[in-house]
């Protein structure tokens, strides 16, 4: 059966089995070419149907349609170019050329082949203003941009050894294949995703059940047929960041102790670093959840934005104004807070003790945390909270945030083992 | 026109709750969360700039709270040894003064 993802296109997972990928690297002038951890990222998230309809690294006719008319090539919504960036000295040291392969390479074992099909140029600071609408190097992605060394490789990409997930995150690795199956066996006709980069505080949940309920609309209720679907970013961590370990346990935290159920709550992960593109990143990720079989997705306020580069709802007039080219429903939500007078946490839309309001934020919770004060309950869950603490002797070597020492010492969420055929 | 505040929760458990009250300073407290305490001391315009300069990974939340938030532990420690010893939240001309 055939599983259509994003673009109309149908989710092929573009790896090799092992005897195939032992016999295909040993060809003639086959070089190897080492990558970093983010572009190893992009290389499971392409081989394994994440970026469907793409098959590889963006050449500059995409890159170009991406950035001026927010479209590939031909003509479907891509928000966000997916390059692969190289210097020409390294060009030059590895002979890659056009028309060749590459097989490139992480923490020295085999992990890709790299059907090299254009090298190209392109302005970073024109790509910065068209995606982040602004050259400011203050802005995440922007740095991120300028960081891009000076040329473009694009070309198909082909996995030769499947990435090793290693612990806690090997339950929450779904790609999008695996994930549709599992939709099919809870019997969910419809699924919204709650896009996540923190440990979740009881607005975070109230969030997700708004969802659900708004999700649910006309269906019959005899049975569970919505789920929600937490689909964590695992990506490039800055100091201060919660670990990454603490935010994918406490987000399935939040089932295992009852707040949610399994017929109705699964957590997973998305390796992606952000580039806090606010209204373009909010396209990206409805692209992204469209390939994992999503029907809906969720949108607060300020979606992927940082600082005050986008408004409010920037993302939602985006997602408006393009509703009928994308598979995927968007859900907004407004800001969930603590009400004293209701005594519980209320939606924006329905409390009207206005004055009362105590809104929170994760900055809020963070800070709370930073001071060793344990939150109340109604504002975090005490088996969140304990956990986080837990995760932090375990995984943060005392610390529930990104250090120095975690940075160094932490093991890695995925390794690339040798070819084994 | 009345000059911008910007307030840095410091967030009370038993152990500062103890020092505050020792020091009859309960009424400086206030309930900001379900119930959670807090004793707040304000930064106008520039000391904000500077406060987030002088610490890196503080933020500014200006989406919700409109408050300084994510200063290191060890720094509002030192706020809050101020506020005890000066017996008031109006402090962050001296605490700017000792970090030079």
């Amino acid at each position: 059966m055939s599983n259509i993802g994003y673009g109309g296109k149908e989710i092929v997972e573009r790896i090799l089995e092992p005897k195939e990928a032992a016999q295909k690297i040993k060809g003639p002038g086959m070089r190897a070419v080492p990558i970093g951890s983010q572009m190893a990222n992009e290389v499971i998230n392409i081989a394994y149907g994440w970026f469907t309809p793409l098959e590889g690294f963006m050449g500059k006719a995409d890159v170009d349609s991406v950035c001026k008319k927010m479209r590939l090539a031909n003509g479907v919504v891509w928000s966000i170019p997916i390059v692969f960036d190289i210097s020409a000295g390294e060009i030059s040291d590895y002979g890659i050329r056009e028309k060749g392969s590459v097989l490139l390479t992480y923490d020295n074992n085999p992990m890709a082949i790299f059907e090299v099909e254009e090298i190209f140029d392109y302005d970073r600071k024109e790509m910065c203003q068209a995606i982040y609408g602004t050259t400011d190097e203050k802005h995440p992605g922007c740095a991120r941009t300028y960081k891009y060394k000076d040329k473009f490789i694009g070309g198909k990409i082909t996995l030769v050894s499947r990435p090793k997930i290693n612990p806690p995150f090997e339950e929450y690795f779904i790609p999008p294949l695996e994930m549709r199956k599992r939709f099919k066996e809870k019997g969910w006709v419809r699924v919204v995703a709650h896009q996540t980069r923190n440990v979740p505080h009881t607005g975070h949940e109230w969030l997700m059940k708004g969802a659900w309920f708004q999700t649910y609309g006309e269906l019959p209720i005899e049975k569970p047929l919505v789920g929600v679907l937490v689909n964590a970013i695992i990506g490039e961590k800055r100091k201060g960041d919660y670990i990454d370990e603490a935010i994918i346990l406490t987000q399935d935290e939040l089932r295992k102790a009852g707040y949610f159920g399994d017929h109705n709550h699964m957590t997973s992960l998305t390796f992606w670093d952000m580039r806090y593109a606010g209204p373009k990143e909010a396209v990206f990720h409805a692209m992204l959840r469209t390939n994992l079989g999503l029907t809906h997705h969720m949108y607060g306020r300020d979606h992927a934005g940082v600082g005050t580069y986008y408004g409010t709802y920037d993302a939602h007039y985006l997602l408006e104004s393009i509703k009928n080219e994308l598979s995927i429903a968007s859900v907004y939500s407004m800001d969930w807070l603590y009400c004293p007078h209701c005594g519980e946490v209320a939606s924006e839309g329905l409390c009207n003790h206005r004055k009362e309001w105590q809104k929170f934020s994760g900055t809020l919770i963070r800070s709370i945390v930073d001071d060793g004060v344990k939150p109340p309950r109604l504002i975090f869950r005490p088996e969140v909270f304990d956990l986080v603490m837990e995760c932090a002797e375990k995984y943060g070597f005392g610390s529930p945030f990104v250090t120095d020492e975690y940075l160094k010492k932490r093991t890695p969420v995925f390794t690339i083992p040798p070819l084994s055929a | 026109m009345t000059e911008e505040k910007y307030p840095i929760n410091i967030w009370v458990n038993e152990e500062r709750y103890e020092k505050i009250r020792s020091a009859g300073l309960a009424d400086l407290c206030e309930e900001m969360l379900a119930g959670l305490k807090v004793i707040r001391a304000y930064a106008n315009d520039a000391q904000k700039d500077k406060i987030l300069s002088l610490f890196p990974t503080a933020k500014f939340d200006s989406a919700t709270t409109k408050s300084i938030e994510l200063l290191p532990r060890e720094v509002k420690d030192k706020i809050f040894d101020l506020i005890v010893e000066k017996k008031k939240v109006d402090v962050m001309e001296e605490f700017l003064k000792q970090q030079g």
